[in-house]
């Protein structure tokens, strides 16, 4: 019998239809193993956002199936969430609570004992540097700060599989680079992570593996050199231009134009 | 405590210290405005009037203001609560949660439902050391106001999910609530109404609710009580059921 563990997400046919007629999803497959990597790159609008809110209950799938570690995330979405921690592309923080009530709250949410809340808070406060503005309201602390605790508040469960939706959209480069450092240990602890981002180099520095999503398809699926080779490209960013369709975009031609 | 407990209380200690935190705003203000009715309508304007059914009129009125208190903070702090959460989508936060829907909308609802308690329990005491007021049917009073205060949390809820922008809940506030509140009889006794209106009054749900809690006070009705609590038993229950209904099938909450 084959005793393989299950895949941490194991995404079926996919399709989203919202009330307006738009199809954001249309037969999305995708599986992300164990302790893996993965990063998702499409264009704005190529469907990301709305793939992540299908797997963790934010949007309703129209058909197909999401099963997160094994959990089938609309019938067993108990389990399925708990294995989950998001943090979203908008800083989506409510004003009303102090930095560590976020994720007091948000560990409360996810069953979590008080003591262990704390003792968890204390640590992620202390890790990306929020500890001094523990008690100071979201709405008061500045936009890095504000991505900081996004992350923490997703952390703060140990979830098993990390969604990052665009994560390093508009934060400096230190911040970045902490921010790198961070998910990279905690993959090397076993966390698997699905990234989202615009970022080719990040991509291409951080993912063992890498998804092309466009108009709600899953193009193409593989390592970066596998994806190169797939595009007849020798980098990340020329095999996504000629997934948009942009080729004349390259790199390779700046410099050329002139003349 | 086991993980769900954990996890129903952690999402209605978040609704109770949202409005702790303005508690100004959500429990000052609604007290200041009770005390205004009591002055004006109880002090003022109540030392010309003469009793009503043989109860002074300060004391006739006070019931009606503890409920509509209870009422109107139920369905403002609930409305408000969840609207403001879908603005900011902090709402996610819990809608990515593993809890069920059902426990969503008990906390959502439970938070209105406490905030209204506490305005009208401050409104009680506070008018017990002003005047003589009486307690005569316990056992209708405290499920009859809890059933009101249950039926607005729901109203709060239900508005709140709809609203796309803060003019939804003042619309359905100023233009819905306020009206039948004010018209089921608050401020007076509606058989000195005349024709049409007394019949009229008849179909406003809220003359039922005020009766009930008035009976529970003064033991002075002008609707049947058994069948004024079944039927605002019956509309709550129907009220919580298409809110279920809202929370299960993600409406307005999730794409």
């Amino acid at each position: 019998m084959n005793h393989a563990s299950p895949l941490a997400l194991d995404i079926g046919d996919l399709v989203k239809r919202y009330d307006t007629g738009t199809e954001a999803l249309r037969g999305v497959s995708l599986d992300i193993k164990a302790g893996e990597f993965f990063g998702l790159l499409g264009p704005n609008g190529a469907g990301k956002s709305t793939l992540i809110h299908c797997a963790t209950g934010l949007a309703q799938p129209t058909s197909g199936t999401i099963r997160i570690f094994g959990h089938d995330a609309i019938s067993d979405y108990e389990q399925a969430r708990l294995a989950v921690g998001l943090a979203p592309q908008e800083l989506n923080l409510d004003w009303f609570l102090t930095a560590e009530e976020t994720l007091d709250y948000h560990a409360g949410y996810f069953g979590m004992p008080k003591r262990e809340r704390r003792e968890r808070a204390r640590e992620l406060l202390d890790t990306f540097s929020l500890a001094a503005k523990k008690d100071d309201r979201t709405r008061t602390l500045s936009g890095g700060m504000k991505r900081r605790l996004v992350l923490a508040r997703a952390l703060m469960h140990r979830p098993r599989l990390l969604i990052l939706d665009e994560p390093t959209a508009g934060v400096d480069v230190e911040l970045r680079l902490e921010l790198w450092h961070y998910v990279q240990r905690i993959n090397g602890e076993g966390t698997t992570i699905l990234l989202t981002t615009h970022y080719l180099e990040e991509a291409e520095q951080l993912c063992d593996r890498i998804a092309f999503i466009n108009e709600g398809v899953v193009v193409a699926t593989g390592t970066t050199d596998e994806l190169a080779g797939e595009y007849g490209v020798t980098s990340l960013e020329d095999a996504y231009l000629g997934l948009v369709g942009r080729k004349e975009l390259s790199r390779a031609h700046i410099g050329t134009d002139v003349g | 405590m086991t993980a769900a407990q954990i996890r129903f209380f952690s999402l209605v200690r978040r609704e109770v210290n949202r409005f702790l935190k303005i508690k100004r705003q959500t429990v000052g203000a609604p007290l200041l405005e009770t005390f205004l009715y009591i002055s004006v309508f109880g002090a003022a304007l109540g030392s010309r009037i003469d009793k009503l059914h043989g109860i002074d009129y300060v004391v006739f009125v006070i019931p009606g203001l503890i409920m509509m208190s209870w009422a109107i903070n139920a369905f403002s702090n609930n409305s408000s609560s969840i609207l403001q959460q879908k603005f900011q989508r902090a709402i996610d936060d819990q809608l990515s949660s593993p809890a069920s829907p059902l426990e969503l909308l008990l906390a959502f609802s439970l938070g209105g439902f406490l905030r209204g308690m506490i305005v009208a329990l401050l409104t009680f005491a506070a008018s017990s050391l002003l005047v003589d007021l009486p307690v005569e049917h316990v056992l209708v009073l405290v499920p009859a106001l809890a059933l009101v205060g249950f039926f607005f949390a729901q109203v709060g809820v239900l508005i709140g999910v709809r609203a796309e922008q803060f003019d939804d809940v003042s619309v359905a506030q100023t233009f819905v609530l306020q009206p039948l509140i004010f018209l089921g009889g608050v401020f007076y006794s509606a058989s000195l109404l005349p024709e049409p209106f007394q019949t009229l009054t008849h179909f406003n749900p809220v003359y039922y609710m005020i009766n009930l809690v008035r009976y529970g006070f003064l033991g002075y009705t002008e609707a049947n009580v058994a069948l004024s609590l079944v039927l605002l038993s019956l509309a709550t229950l129907a009220l919580f059921a298409v809110n279920r209904h809202l929370f299960v099938s993600g409406y307005k909450l999730r794409a």
